[in-house]
């Protein structure tokens, strides 16, 4: 579950940075047009993969349920962040990424 | 003609989430605390203690007290202790009446001496469980009444996602501290991001109770007798009759390895024994709810009690059943493993704060107009009022059963009746208390008082008892030491509002005065 969630929250990051209002709260500055596509793809891309380790770990059948807990969390989570820790939000991102190749070789 | 259908939607989702507001946070709010329902029956008898589970033991000392205490019983059942709730129950029934349930005698054992525990009579966590929909009216009415509300919650929600105009662009935004906007915001975001909670957790509920709701196609086809759908739907285990002539029951433990072999290691959940003292006894393994996603109504492997020999496993569950299992299962959560229940119990808060953040914005928007004038026209008083007891009054009356747990004499009689009783004195109280203090004041006092009343619960568990968090965590028992450490949570969380509160009500005059322009176009 752990290596789903950094994937999810990293993903939701991409997604809420591809959006220009908070490209500029968050990394004051207003994102170029190709930057903006990759967050998005890249964005899209880990929200999809978060779904491997979580059925991987569980299952289908309780494997989905993990992952739409941890989805839905997470997001959460981001936008608890956003407004009262905004530099947290994108650290505990970048932290989250390099983290989940050890999660990963760790639960796997 | 397109935005004609929204504001029609956004009437609908309005006064909707308006009427059944009030019912549906109750249902949300005591559904979410149903997840921790073997652990908040724990914390209130105190008496059982907990012991790292072992099935074989536990059945090994069921079967040794019931041979002493009930050997000539027509049927035995046997409630295995599980991680959550440790009592082992058995209970036992002296003669089979097929035009009576009921006539149980149920005894709580300690799994480990086998010693009868005199435990504290209350109903625990059943009581919201049971609450949740049955509202603790007569028999169909609550059922009835809590169905339509999910039905009303299932529309709340669809016009919900209809009325709201940027879902995406919108999708992380909360901006807190600017007063109405921040409470819709608040509304939108919980509302999005756990939809996918929502969605499942308000139709599922109605796929629940579809016999009830929707019998048409059973009446139709079974000429009106609902009974022999069911009948035939959950076969009943058509276990031998006594023959009169007294045997020996084998040892269950070993049946039971045998049925878990079957279930390629599943758990135990209960087991049956009918006729326990005669050659035709017989031993069904049911298979315990946590165990899969997909709820089986019906999972059972049967022995011969005498000879050992296996007589039927239950068989797959068909598609339909199993659809309705997962639905069943989805919605109650049993399957769920520590963390993935306290996300359910976080998804479970989520909803209750999205349905008492509407209310909030309901009565906000209305509120302005008169903010001026300050005279309040009765409805909105009426509004006021109601969303003060159903929101933190329920909050101070759940605090107050736990109280009435802990400080009514054990021994008393209908004890049990009576904590229910104070939870609902205790709900009145609060109304009348809304109806008499000015609004701002009211919040302030009630989630005050709610706030003392969760955070002194560790304290009183401490008085009380001799299961204090001290003890409790050294021991490991973490059913117990979470519910006094989510009880000073939520107490410090409701001391935060309450301060929140006070603290706005200073500065309130100013701010609020530069707002309503703003919001106009915006508020849907």
């Amino acid at each position: 579950m752990l290596l789903a969630l950094l994937l999810c929250y990293a993903g939701f990051v991409a997604l809420c940075l591809s959006l220009d209002r908070h490209h500029g709260e968050l990394l004051h500055s207003k994102p170029s047009p190709r930057r903006r596509l990759g967050l998005r793809v890249g964005g899209w891309l880990l929200l999809a993969l978060s779904i491997w380790p979580a059925v991987h770990m569980a299952g289908w059948s309780r494997g989905l349920v993990d992952w739409c807990a941890v989805l839905m969390l997470s997001g959460l989570l981001l936008v608890l962040l956003l407004p009262y820790r905004p530099r947290l939000a994108l650290i505990l991102a970048g932290v989250g990424l390099l983290a989940s190749p050890v999660a990963a070789f760790a639960t796997l | 003609m397109k935005e004609g259908f929204r504001q029609a939607m956004a009437w609908l989702h309005t006064w909707a989430g308006l009427i059944f507001g009030w019912l549906l946070f109750a249902i949300f709010l005591t559904g979410t605390l149903s997840y921790f329902k073997g652990e908040i029956t724990h914390w209130m008898q105190p008496e059982v203690p907990a012991h790292a589970v072992d099935d074989a033991r536990s059945v090994a000392v069921a079967q040794r007290y019931l041979e002493q205490h009930a050997p000539t019983a027509a049927r035995w059942f046997i409630g295995l202790p599980d991680s959550r709730d440790p009592g082992l129950s058995v209970m036992w029934q002296d003669k089979i009446d097929p035009g009576r349930r009921g006539n149980f005698i149920e005894k709580m054992l300690d799994p480990v001496s086998g010693e009868q525990l005199q435990a504290r009579e209350t109903m625990g966590g059943e009581f919201f469980y049971r609450f949740h929909f049955q509202l603790q009216m007569p028999h169909p009415w609550g059922r009835w009444l809590s169905t339509i509300a999910a039905m009303v919650m299932f529309v709340a929600l669809i016009t919900g996602i209809i009325t709201h105009k940027k879902i995406f662009k919108d999708f992380f935004t909360f901006r807190p501290r600017k007063g109405q906007r921040s409470w819709l915001d608040g509304h939108n975001a919980v509302g999005v991001l756990v939809l996918p909670f929502h969605l499942m957790i308000t139709y599922s509920s109605l796929v629940i109770f579809m016999t009830m709701v929707m019998p048409a196609s059973i009446i139709a086809s079974y000429d009106g007798d609902t009974r022999a759908f069911f009948n035939e739907l959950f076969p009943a285990t058509d276990n031998a009759p006594a023959l009169g002539q007294p045997g020996k029951l084998l040892p269950l433990a070993p049946l039971v390895e045998q049925a878990r072999a079957q279930w390629d290691g599943g758990h135990v959940g209960r087991l049956a024994v009918n006729n326990p003292g005669d050659v035709n006894a017989s031993v069904n393994v049911s298979r315990a709810g946590s165990d899969r996603v997909v709820h089986d109504f019906g999972s059972t492997v049967s022995f011969n009690g005498n000879t050992g020999q296996l007589l039927r496993v239950s068989a797959e569950q068909s598609l339909p059943m199993a659809i309705g299992g997962s639905f069943y299962g989805l919605h109650m959560g049993h399957f769920a493993g520590p963390l993935l229940r306290w996300l359910y119990f976080i998804c479970g808060l989520a909803g209750t704060a999205m349905i008492g953040t509407g209310l909030v914005i309901w009565l906000g928007k209305r509120q302005l107009k008169h903010a001026k004038t300050g005279v309040m026209p009765f409805e909105l008083r009426l509004v006021e009022v109601l969303n003060l007891a159903s929101m933190s009054g329920l909050l101070i009356a759940i605090a107050v059963f736990f109280w009435a747990n802990r400080l009514l004499p054990a021994t008393f009689a209908e004890r049990s009746d009576w904590e229910v009783q104070s939870f609902f004195i205790a709900w009145g109280l609060t109304l009348l208390h809304a109806m008499l203090r000015r609004c701002r004041r009211a919040w302030i006092e009630q989630l005050g008082l709610g706030a003392v009343l969760f955070m002194a619960v560790p304290l009183l568990n401490a008085l009380t008892t001799s299961e204090h968090l001290g003890v409790s965590l050294a021991k490991g028992d973490w059913a117990m030491a979470g519910f006094d450490l989510t009880c000073l949570g939520s107490g410090l969380f409701l001391a935060w509002a309450a301060w929140k509160m006070q603290h706005r009500s200073a500065v309130q005059p100013r701010a609020e005065r530069a707002r309503p322009l703003t919001l106009k176009g915006e508020v849907h």
